[in-house]
Protein backbone atom coordinates (compact mmCIF):
# COMPACT_ATOMS: atom_id res chain seq x y z
CA UNK A 1 0.00 0.00 0.00
CA UNK A 2 1.19 3.26 -0.75
CA UNK A 3 -0.15 6.97 0.28
CA UNK A 4 0.46 10.34 -0.79
CA UNK A 5 1.07 12.98 1.75
CA UNK A 6 -0.50 16.42 1.19
CA UNK A 7 3.91 17.17 0.22
CA UNK A 8 3.04 15.60 -2.74
CA UNK A 9 5.96 12.86 -1.39
CA UNK A 10 4.89 8.83 -1.67
CA UNK A 11 4.97 6.75 1.38
CA UNK A 12 5.63 3.34 1.16
CA UNK A 13 4.69 0.88 3.75
CA UNK A 14 5.23 -2.13 2.00
CA UNK A 15 8.74 -3.63 2.11
CA UNK A 16 10.82 -5.43 -0.88
CA UNK A 17 9.09 -8.28 -1.71
CA UNK A 18 11.98 -10.23 -0.73
CA UNK A 19 11.85 -9.21 3.08
CA UNK A 20 8.54 -10.93 3.98
CA UNK A 21 9.44 -14.40 1.72
CA UNK A 22 12.72 -14.30 3.42
CA UNK A 23 12.01 -13.32 6.70
CA UNK A 24 9.27 -16.09 6.74
CA UNK A 25 11.87 -18.35 6.24
CA UNK A 26 13.90 -17.55 8.98
CA UNK A 27 11.49 -17.85 10.94
CA UNK A 28 10.15 -21.64 10.18
CA UNK A 29 14.06 -22.16 10.35
CA UNK A 30 14.05 -20.96 13.85
CA UNK A 31 10.84 -22.51 14.94
CA UNK A 32 12.19 -25.83 13.02
CA UNK A 33 15.37 -25.93 15.29
CA UNK A 34 14.02 -24.90 18.73
CA UNK A 35 11.46 -27.25 17.88
CA UNK A 36 13.86 -30.01 17.85
CA UNK A 37 15.80 -28.57 20.87
CA UNK A 38 12.70 -28.82 22.82
CA UNK A 39 11.41 -32.40 21.96
CA UNK A 40 15.53 -33.78 23.00
CA UNK A 41 15.14 -31.52 26.06
CA UNK A 42 12.35 -33.37 27.20
CA UNK A 43 13.27 -36.52 25.50
CA UNK A 44 17.23 -37.40 25.81
CA UNK A 45 19.27 -34.32 25.76
CA UNK A 46 22.65 -36.41 25.23
CA UNK A 47 20.75 -37.84 21.90
CA UNK A 48 20.99 -34.59 20.12
CA UNK A 49 22.61 -35.16 16.85
CA UNK A 50 25.76 -32.99 17.30
CA UNK A 51 29.26 -33.98 16.96
CA UNK A 52 31.31 -34.31 20.22
CA UNK A 53 34.72 -32.94 19.68
CA UNK A 54 35.49 -31.25 23.17
CA UNK A 55 34.93 -27.74 21.98
CA UNK A 56 31.62 -28.74 20.53
CA UNK A 57 29.04 -30.36 22.54
CA UNK A 58 25.36 -30.11 22.29
CA UNK A 59 24.53 -32.01 25.32
CA UNK A 60 26.98 -30.31 27.78
CA UNK A 61 25.46 -26.62 26.87
CA UNK A 62 21.51 -27.99 26.44
CA UNK A 63 21.89 -29.76 30.10
CA UNK A 64 23.96 -27.27 31.80
CA UNK A 65 22.75 -25.05 34.19
CA UNK A 66 22.30 -21.79 32.02
CA UNK A 67 19.81 -23.68 29.75
CA UNK A 68 16.83 -22.91 31.94
CA UNK A 69 15.66 -19.37 32.90
CA UNK A 70 13.26 -18.71 35.92
CA UNK A 71 12.19 -22.51 35.57
CA UNK A 72 11.55 -22.37 31.57
CA UNK A 73 13.93 -24.57 29.02
CA UNK A 74 15.67 -21.74 27.04
CA UNK A 75 14.64 -24.39 24.12
CA UNK A 76 11.05 -23.93 25.11
CA UNK A 77 11.66 -20.04 25.34
CA UNK A 78 12.99 -20.43 21.40
CA UNK A 79 10.35 -22.11 20.48
CA UNK A 80 7.81 -19.82 21.25
CA UNK A 81 9.76 -17.03 20.45
CA UNK A 82 10.04 -18.67 16.65
CA UNK A 83 6.26 -19.45 16.95
CA UNK A 84 5.53 -16.06 17.84
CA UNK A 85 8.43 -14.22 14.77
CA UNK A 86 6.41 -16.91 12.19
CA UNK A 87 3.23 -15.41 13.20
CA UNK A 88 4.70 -11.85 12.60
CA UNK A 89 6.51 -12.61 9.35
CA UNK A 90 3.53 -13.82 7.50
CA UNK A 91 2.85 -12.16 4.76
CA UNK A 92 -0.42 -11.15 6.58
CA UNK A 93 1.15 -9.64 9.31
CA UNK A 94 3.77 -7.44 6.68
CA UNK A 95 0.32 -6.20 4.96
CA UNK A 96 -0.97 -4.78 8.07
CA UNK A 97 -0.89 -1.28 8.28
CA UNK A 98 -1.21 -1.40 12.49
CA UNK A 99 1.98 0.09 14.20
CA UNK A 100 2.32 -2.18 16.94
CA UNK A 101 3.14 -5.07 14.47
CA UNK A 102 5.73 -3.56 13.06
CA UNK A 103 7.18 -2.54 16.39
CA UNK A 104 6.76 -5.91 18.12
CA UNK A 105 8.24 -7.47 15.18
CA UNK A 106 11.35 -5.52 15.42
CA UNK A 107 11.77 -5.31 18.99
CA UNK A 108 11.24 -9.36 19.15
CA UNK A 109 13.79 -9.87 16.55
CA UNK A 110 16.09 -7.49 18.49
CA UNK A 111 15.55 -9.33 21.48
CA UNK A 112 16.66 -12.28 19.43
CA UNK A 113 19.52 -11.00 18.54
CA UNK A 114 20.63 -9.70 22.25
CA UNK A 115 19.21 -13.01 23.58
CA UNK A 116 22.05 -14.11 21.06
CA UNK A 117 25.00 -12.45 22.39
CA UNK A 118 24.21 -13.19 25.91
CA UNK A 119 24.19 -17.09 25.21
CA UNK A 120 27.38 -16.79 22.97
CA UNK A 121 29.24 -15.24 25.94
CA UNK A 122 27.74 -18.43 28.62
CA UNK A 123 28.44 -20.97 25.71
CA UNK A 124 32.43 -19.42 25.58
CA UNK A 125 33.22 -18.35 29.24
CA UNK A 126 30.63 -20.71 31.02
CA UNK A 127 29.92 -24.00 29.86
CA UNK A 128 32.97 -23.57 27.53
CA UNK A 129 31.29 -25.70 24.88
CA UNK A 130 29.63 -24.81 21.71
CA UNK A 131 25.95 -26.30 20.81
CA UNK A 132 25.60 -26.52 17.18
CA UNK A 133 21.99 -26.53 17.13
CA UNK A 134 22.15 -23.63 19.52
CA UNK A 135 24.32 -21.81 17.05
CA UNK A 136 22.14 -22.23 13.53
CA UNK A 137 19.53 -20.99 16.16
CA UNK A 138 21.66 -17.79 16.98
CA UNK A 139 22.77 -17.54 13.39
CA UNK A 140 19.04 -17.53 12.44
CA UNK A 141 18.06 -14.95 14.84
CA UNK A 142 21.00 -12.52 13.72
CA UNK A 143 19.95 -12.49 10.36
CA UNK A 144 16.16 -12.38 10.90
CA UNK A 145 16.95 -8.82 12.95
CA UNK A 146 18.94 -7.94 9.64
CA UNK A 147 16.30 -8.48 7.55
CA UNK A 148 13.38 -7.10 9.48
CA UNK A 149 15.56 -3.51 9.69
CA UNK A 150 16.23 -3.54 6.25
CA UNK A 151 12.55 -4.26 5.45
CA UNK A 152 11.97 -1.27 8.24
CA UNK A 153 14.06 1.03 6.77
CA UNK A 154 13.03 -0.11 3.32
CA UNK A 155 8.73 0.75 3.88
CA UNK A 156 8.94 3.55 6.57
CA UNK A 157 11.15 6.21 5.09
CA UNK A 158 9.63 8.75 2.53
CA UNK A 159 10.32 8.07 -1.05
CA UNK A 160 11.19 11.12 -3.45
CA UNK A 161 8.14 12.46 -5.12
CA UNK A 162 7.81 11.20 -8.92
CA UNK A 163 7.75 13.68 -11.57
CA UNK B 1 12.40 20.39 9.13
CA UNK B 2 10.30 22.95 7.56
CA UNK B 3 8.60 22.07 4.35
CA UNK B 4 6.99 24.81 1.76
CA UNK B 5 3.68 24.85 0.52
CA UNK B 6 5.10 23.71 -3.06
CA UNK B 7 5.61 20.33 -0.85
CA UNK B 8 9.50 20.01 -1.63
CA UNK B 9 11.52 20.05 1.96
CA UNK B 10 13.63 23.04 2.52
CA UNK B 11 17.03 21.83 3.71
CA UNK B 12 18.09 24.85 6.59
CA UNK B 13 20.49 27.60 6.07
CA UNK B 14 23.34 27.47 7.67
CA UNK B 15 23.82 30.75 9.84
CA UNK B 16 26.30 33.02 7.89
CA UNK B 17 28.63 33.42 11.40
CA UNK B 18 32.12 33.54 9.72
CA UNK B 19 34.17 32.29 13.34
CA UNK B 20 32.44 29.03 13.05
CA UNK B 21 32.99 28.30 9.45
CA UNK B 22 35.30 25.90 8.85
CA UNK B 23 36.76 27.22 5.54
CA UNK B 24 33.78 25.11 3.33
CA UNK B 25 30.81 26.92 2.04
CA UNK B 26 28.99 23.93 1.83
CA UNK B 27 28.36 21.03 5.23
CA UNK B 28 29.36 17.76 4.43
CA UNK B 29 27.37 16.63 7.24
CA UNK B 30 24.40 14.76 5.89
CA UNK B 31 21.33 15.88 6.88
CA UNK B 32 17.76 14.04 8.47
CA UNK B 33 16.81 13.75 4.17
CA UNK B 34 20.04 13.00 3.19
CA UNK B 35 19.72 10.39 6.44
CA UNK B 36 16.37 9.15 5.46
CA UNK B 37 17.17 8.61 1.85
CA UNK B 38 20.36 6.66 2.55
CA UNK B 39 18.41 4.40 4.57
CA UNK B 40 15.47 4.39 1.80
CA UNK B 41 17.76 3.42 -0.78
CA UNK B 42 20.02 1.56 0.77
CA UNK B 43 17.92 -0.74 3.21
CA UNK B 44 20.14 -3.49 3.58
CA UNK B 45 23.50 -1.39 3.98
CA UNK B 46 21.21 0.26 6.88
CA UNK B 47 20.44 -2.93 8.03
CA UNK B 48 23.71 -4.33 8.36
CA UNK B 49 25.08 -1.77 10.68
CA UNK B 50 23.06 -3.20 14.12
CA UNK B 51 24.07 -6.35 12.42
CA UNK B 52 27.59 -5.85 12.23
CA UNK B 53 27.82 -4.68 15.56
CA UNK B 54 26.35 -7.94 16.65
CA UNK B 55 28.34 -9.92 14.88
CA UNK B 56 31.56 -7.80 16.17
CA UNK B 57 30.28 -8.26 19.71
CA UNK B 58 30.37 -12.23 18.86
CA UNK B 59 33.64 -12.37 17.40
CA UNK B 60 35.11 -10.30 19.85
CA UNK B 61 34.54 -12.76 22.33
CA UNK B 62 35.63 -15.62 20.24
CA UNK B 63 39.25 -14.27 19.40
CA UNK B 64 38.97 -13.29 23.35
CA UNK B 65 38.24 -17.06 24.01
CA UNK B 66 40.70 -18.59 21.27
CA UNK B 67 43.97 -16.07 22.84
CA UNK B 68 43.20 -16.98 26.44
CA UNK B 69 42.29 -13.78 27.94
CA UNK B 70 39.58 -14.74 30.52
CA UNK B 71 36.15 -12.52 30.84
CA UNK B 72 34.92 -10.42 33.50
CA UNK B 73 34.00 -12.14 37.19
CA UNK B 74 30.97 -13.54 36.97
CA UNK B 75 28.13 -11.76 38.95
CA UNK B 76 28.81 -12.54 42.61
CA UNK B 77 26.69 -15.02 44.40
CA UNK B 78 27.18 -16.08 47.78
CA UNK B 79 28.16 -19.73 48.28
CA UNK B 80 25.63 -19.64 51.33
CA UNK B 81 23.01 -19.40 49.60
CA UNK B 82 22.95 -22.70 48.01
CA UNK B 83 24.21 -26.71 48.92
CA UNK B 84 26.41 -28.47 46.85
CA UNK B 85 24.65 -30.80 44.92
CA UNK B 86 22.95 -34.10 46.36
CA UNK B 87 23.89 -32.52 49.51
CA UNK B 88 20.60 -31.94 50.74
CA UNK B 89 21.86 -31.96 54.43
CA UNK B 90 23.91 -29.32 54.21
CA UNK B 91 24.25 -27.02 57.35
CA UNK B 92 23.71 -23.07 58.05
CA UNK B 93 27.27 -22.48 58.70
CA UNK B 94 28.69 -19.86 57.51
CA UNK B 95 31.80 -20.65 55.61
CA UNK B 96 34.44 -17.59 55.75
CA UNK B 97 36.88 -19.47 54.54
CA UNK B 98 36.22 -19.27 50.91
CA UNK B 99 37.22 -16.69 48.44
CA UNK B 100 35.49 -16.20 44.57
CA UNK B 101 37.00 -18.38 41.99
CA UNK B 102 38.77 -16.20 39.12
CA UNK B 103 37.55 -16.86 35.56
CA UNK B 104 41.10 -17.94 34.93
CA UNK B 105 41.43 -20.32 37.50
CA UNK B 106 37.88 -21.62 36.08
CA UNK B 107 39.06 -21.46 32.61
CA UNK B 108 41.96 -23.45 33.52
CA UNK B 109 39.94 -26.81 34.72
CA UNK B 110 39.27 -27.24 31.10
CA UNK B 111 42.79 -29.04 30.39
CA UNK B 112 43.39 -29.18 26.67
CA UNK B 113 43.12 -32.81 25.54
CA UNK B 114 46.78 -32.45 24.18
CA UNK B 115 48.29 -31.75 27.45
CA UNK B 116 45.90 -34.48 29.31
CA UNK B 117 47.13 -36.76 26.48
CA UNK B 118 50.74 -35.45 27.25
CA UNK B 119 50.80 -36.57 30.37
CA UNK B 120 48.76 -39.92 30.38
CA UNK B 121 48.73 -41.62 33.34
CA UNK B 122 52.04 -41.49 35.64
CA UNK B 123 53.25 -44.20 37.67
CA UNK B 124 53.32 -41.39 40.82
CA UNK B 125 49.72 -41.06 40.94
CA UNK B 126 47.63 -43.77 42.26
CA UNK B 127 44.96 -45.59 40.46
CA UNK B 128 41.46 -46.40 41.58
CA UNK B 129 40.73 -49.39 43.43
CA UNK B 130 38.10 -51.67 41.56
CA UNK B 131 35.13 -52.54 43.26
CA UNK B 132 35.06 -56.37 43.38
CA UNK B 133 35.30 -57.65 40.06
CA UNK B 134 33.88 -54.46 38.49
CA UNK B 135 31.03 -56.06 37.24
CA UNK B 136 28.63 -54.87 40.16
CA UNK B 137 25.44 -52.77 39.64
CA UNK B 138 26.26 -49.27 38.43
CA UNK B 139 24.81 -46.71 41.36
CA UNK B 140 22.50 -44.22 39.88
CA UNK B 141 21.42 -40.99 40.74
CA UNK B 142 17.97 -39.83 41.22
CA UNK B 143 17.96 -39.48 37.39
CA UNK B 144 19.27 -42.80 36.41
CA UNK B 145 22.66 -41.53 35.37
CA UNK B 146 25.80 -42.66 37.17
CA UNK B 147 26.33 -41.05 40.37
CA UNK B 148 29.38 -40.36 41.69
CA UNK B 149 30.13 -39.19 45.14
CA UNK B 150 32.64 -37.20 46.71
CA UNK B 151 33.12 -36.69 50.66
CA UNK B 152 36.01 -34.32 51.77
CA UNK B 153 36.42 -31.03 53.96
CA UNK B 154 37.68 -27.98 53.48
CA UNK B 155 40.46 -28.43 55.61
CA UNK B 156 42.00 -31.15 54.64
CA UNK B 157 45.10 -31.18 52.02
CA UNK B 158 45.04 -34.11 50.83
CA UNK B 159 41.18 -33.03 49.89
CA UNK B 160 42.38 -30.01 48.66
CA UNK B 161 44.72 -32.15 46.48
CA UNK B 162 42.09 -34.27 45.29
CA UNK B 163 39.83 -31.85 43.67
CA UNK B 164 41.92 -30.43 41.07
CA UNK B 165 42.26 -33.69 40.01
CA UNK B 166 38.25 -34.66 40.22
CA UNK B 167 37.57 -30.86 38.60
CA UNK B 168 39.37 -31.37 35.95
CA UNK B 169 37.82 -34.96 35.02
CA UNK B 170 34.00 -34.06 35.72
CA UNK B 171 34.90 -30.66 33.37
CA UNK B 172 35.00 -33.52 30.48
CA UNK B 173 31.42 -34.93 31.38
CA UNK B 174 29.86 -31.77 32.34
CA UNK B 175 30.03 -27.94 33.58
CA UNK B 176 30.40 -26.43 37.61
CA UNK B 177 28.89 -23.48 38.31
CA UNK B 178 29.82 -21.28 41.66
CA UNK B 179 32.64 -23.34 42.58
CA UNK B 180 34.63 -21.57 44.95
CA UNK B 181 38.65 -21.30 46.12
CA UNK B 182 39.27 -22.48 49.43
CA UNK B 183 43.01 -23.73 51.45
CA UNK B 184 43.56 -26.12 53.89
CA UNK B 185 44.11 -25.89 57.42
CA UNK B 186 46.74 -23.44 58.03
CA UNK B 187 48.21 -26.06 61.01
CA UNK B 188 47.89 -28.86 59.36
CA UNK B 189 49.69 -31.04 57.08
CA UNK B 190 51.02 -29.16 53.77
CA UNK B 191 49.48 -26.20 55.54
CA UNK B 192 47.46 -23.83 53.14
CA UNK B 193 47.46 -25.86 50.33
CA UNK B 194 45.44 -24.06 47.88
CA UNK B 195 41.92 -25.73 46.10
CA UNK B 196 38.50 -25.19 45.21
CA UNK B 197 35.38 -25.82 47.16
CA UNK B 198 32.91 -27.66 46.41
CA UNK B 199 30.24 -26.48 48.61
CA UNK B 200 28.00 -24.23 47.27
CA UNK B 201 28.55 -25.75 43.62
CA UNK B 202 26.19 -27.06 41.30
CA UNK B 203 27.61 -29.46 38.23
CA UNK B 204 25.17 -30.60 35.47
CA UNK B 205 26.05 -33.42 33.16
CA UNK B 206 24.11 -35.54 30.54
CA UNK B 207 26.54 -38.17 31.38
CA UNK B 208 26.69 -38.93 35.36
CA UNK B 209 25.55 -37.01 38.16
CA UNK B 210 28.26 -35.76 41.06
CA UNK B 211 27.06 -35.40 44.60
CA UNK B 212 29.94 -33.57 46.65
CA UNK B 213 29.70 -33.25 50.80
CA UNK B 214 32.44 -30.82 52.38
CA UNK B 215 31.95 -31.82 56.24
CA UNK B 216 33.75 -29.06 57.52
CA UNK B 217 36.01 -25.69 57.03
CA UNK B 218 39.16 -24.96 57.27
CA UNK B 219 38.24 -22.43 60.65
CA UNK B 220 38.97 -23.90 63.41
CA UNK B 221 36.81 -24.89 66.08
CA UNK B 222 37.98 -26.06 69.58
CA UNK B 223 40.22 -29.42 68.32
CA UNK B 224 38.02 -29.70 65.54
CA UNK B 225 36.96 -27.31 62.82
CA UNK B 226 33.46 -25.69 61.79
CA UNK B 227 31.37 -28.14 60.61
CA UNK B 228 29.89 -27.36 56.88
CA UNK B 229 27.87 -30.36 55.40
CA UNK B 230 26.43 -33.54 56.70
CA UNK B 231 26.45 -36.45 54.38
CA UNK B 232 23.01 -38.54 54.02
CA UNK B 233 22.24 -41.67 55.41
CA UNK B 234 22.90 -43.18 51.62
CA UNK B 235 26.27 -41.35 51.55
CA UNK B 236 27.52 -42.38 55.02
CA UNK B 237 26.29 -46.19 54.27
CA UNK B 238 28.75 -45.53 50.95
CA UNK B 239 31.49 -44.45 52.77
CA UNK B 240 31.32 -47.13 55.64
CA UNK B 241 31.07 -50.01 53.17
CA UNK B 242 34.07 -48.49 50.96
CA UNK B 243 36.25 -46.63 53.82
CA UNK B 244 35.82 -48.42 57.03
CA UNK B 245 38.80 -46.13 58.03
CA UNK B 246 37.06 -43.18 57.42
CA UNK B 247 39.55 -41.69 55.81
CA UNK B 248 38.67 -38.62 53.19
CA UNK B 249 38.71 -38.01 50.54
CA UNK B 250 36.32 -40.28 49.41
CA UNK B 251 35.24 -40.85 46.27
CA UNK B 252 33.09 -43.23 45.13
CA UNK B 253 32.67 -44.25 40.87
CA UNK B 254 29.47 -45.59 41.03
CA UNK B 255 30.22 -48.47 43.00
CA UNK B 256 32.81 -49.36 40.39
CA UNK B 257 35.71 -47.54 41.53
CA UNK B 258 36.71 -45.60 45.07
CA UNK B 259 39.72 -43.96 46.06
CA UNK B 260 40.42 -42.93 49.31
CA UNK B 261 43.00 -40.48 50.57
CA UNK B 262 44.37 -38.71 47.62
CA UNK B 263 45.93 -40.05 44.83
CA UNK B 264 48.92 -38.16 45.17
CA UNK B 265 50.78 -35.86 47.80
CA UNK B 266 49.54 -32.47 48.38
CA UNK B 267 53.56 -31.36 48.25
CA UNK B 268 53.16 -30.97 44.96
CA UNK B 269 51.43 -27.78 45.79
CA UNK B 270 53.04 -26.53 48.68
CA UNK B 271 53.55 -22.71 48.15
CA UNK B 272 51.90 -22.47 44.90
CA UNK B 273 48.69 -20.35 44.22
CA UNK B 274 45.48 -21.21 42.81
CA UNK B 275 46.26 -19.10 39.66
CA UNK B 276 49.95 -20.60 39.54
CA UNK B 277 48.63 -23.98 39.93
CA UNK B 278 45.75 -23.24 37.69
CA UNK B 279 48.56 -22.27 34.84
CA UNK B 280 50.72 -25.71 35.42
CA UNK B 281 47.70 -27.79 34.20
CA UNK B 282 48.07 -26.88 30.67
CA UNK B 283 52.09 -27.34 30.79
CA UNK B 284 52.35 -31.28 30.98
CA UNK B 285 56.12 -30.63 31.53
CA UNK B 286 55.29 -29.23 35.21
CA UNK B 287 55.18 -31.40 38.59
CA UNK B 288 51.39 -30.13 39.00
CA UNK B 289 49.79 -31.27 35.68
CA UNK B 290 51.47 -34.74 35.99
CA UNK B 291 50.10 -34.80 39.56
CA UNK B 292 46.70 -33.08 38.75
CA UNK B 293 46.43 -33.90 34.86
CA UNK B 294 47.10 -37.27 35.58
CA UNK B 295 44.67 -38.14 38.45
CA UNK B 296 42.46 -36.40 36.56
CA UNK B 297 43.01 -38.86 33.41
CA UNK B 298 42.59 -41.63 35.86
CA UNK B 299 39.98 -40.71 37.45
CA UNK B 300 38.45 -39.78 33.31
CA UNK B 301 38.94 -43.45 32.37
CA UNK B 302 36.79 -44.93 35.94
CA UNK B 303 33.87 -42.94 34.71
CA UNK B 304 33.57 -43.02 31.26
CA UNK B 305 34.13 -47.06 32.08
CA UNK B 306 30.43 -46.21 33.95
CA UNK B 307 28.70 -44.11 31.32
CA UNK B 308 29.36 -46.13 27.77
CA UNK B 309 32.59 -44.22 27.25
CA UNK B 310 30.61 -41.36 26.43
CA UNK B 311 31.22 -38.68 25.30
CA UNK B 312 33.15 -39.61 22.74
CA UNK B 313 35.47 -36.51 22.91
CA UNK B 314 36.57 -39.08 26.08
CA UNK B 315 35.52 -42.09 24.80
CA UNK B 316 37.53 -42.20 21.86
CA UNK B 317 40.95 -41.28 23.33
CA UNK B 318 43.63 -43.90 22.95
CA UNK B 319 44.73 -42.11 26.67
CA UNK B 320 41.54 -43.17 28.15
CA UNK B 321 41.23 -46.22 26.53
CA UNK B 322 44.78 -47.36 27.64
CA UNK B 323 44.27 -46.49 31.24
CA UNK B 324 41.06 -48.31 31.15
CA UNK B 325 42.68 -51.00 30.50
CA UNK B 326 45.06 -50.59 33.60
CA UNK B 327 42.01 -50.16 35.48
CA UNK B 328 40.43 -53.64 34.28
CA UNK B 329 37.67 -51.62 33.20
Amino acid sequence: MATHTASGQTTAHRPPAWVPVTSLGLSLVALAVASYLTVTHYADPAALACPDTGIVNCALVTTSSWSVVLGVPLAVLGLVWGAVMTGLTLPWSWRRPARWVDGTRLVLSGAGAAMVLYLVYVELFRIGAICLWCTAMHVTAVILFGVILAGRAASSAPLPART
Amino acid sequence: MSKSPAGSARRPRPAPSSKTNTGSRRSTAPTPAQGTRFRTRHPVLTALIPVGLVVAAIATMVVIKATGRSSPPAAASSHLAGTATGATTGTATADTGTTTLSPQVLDALSVPTTTLDAVGSPSSVALPTKVGNGNGAVAEGADGKPLITYIGAEYCPYCAAERWALAVALSRFGTFQNLHGTHSSDTDQYPGTQTLSFYGSTYDSPYVDFQAVEEATNQPDGDTYQPLQTPTAAQSALAAKYDAQGSIPFLDIANRYVITGSSFSPQVLQGLSRSQIAADLADSDSAVAQAIDGAANDITAAIASVTGNQPSSVGSSATIAAIAQKLGA
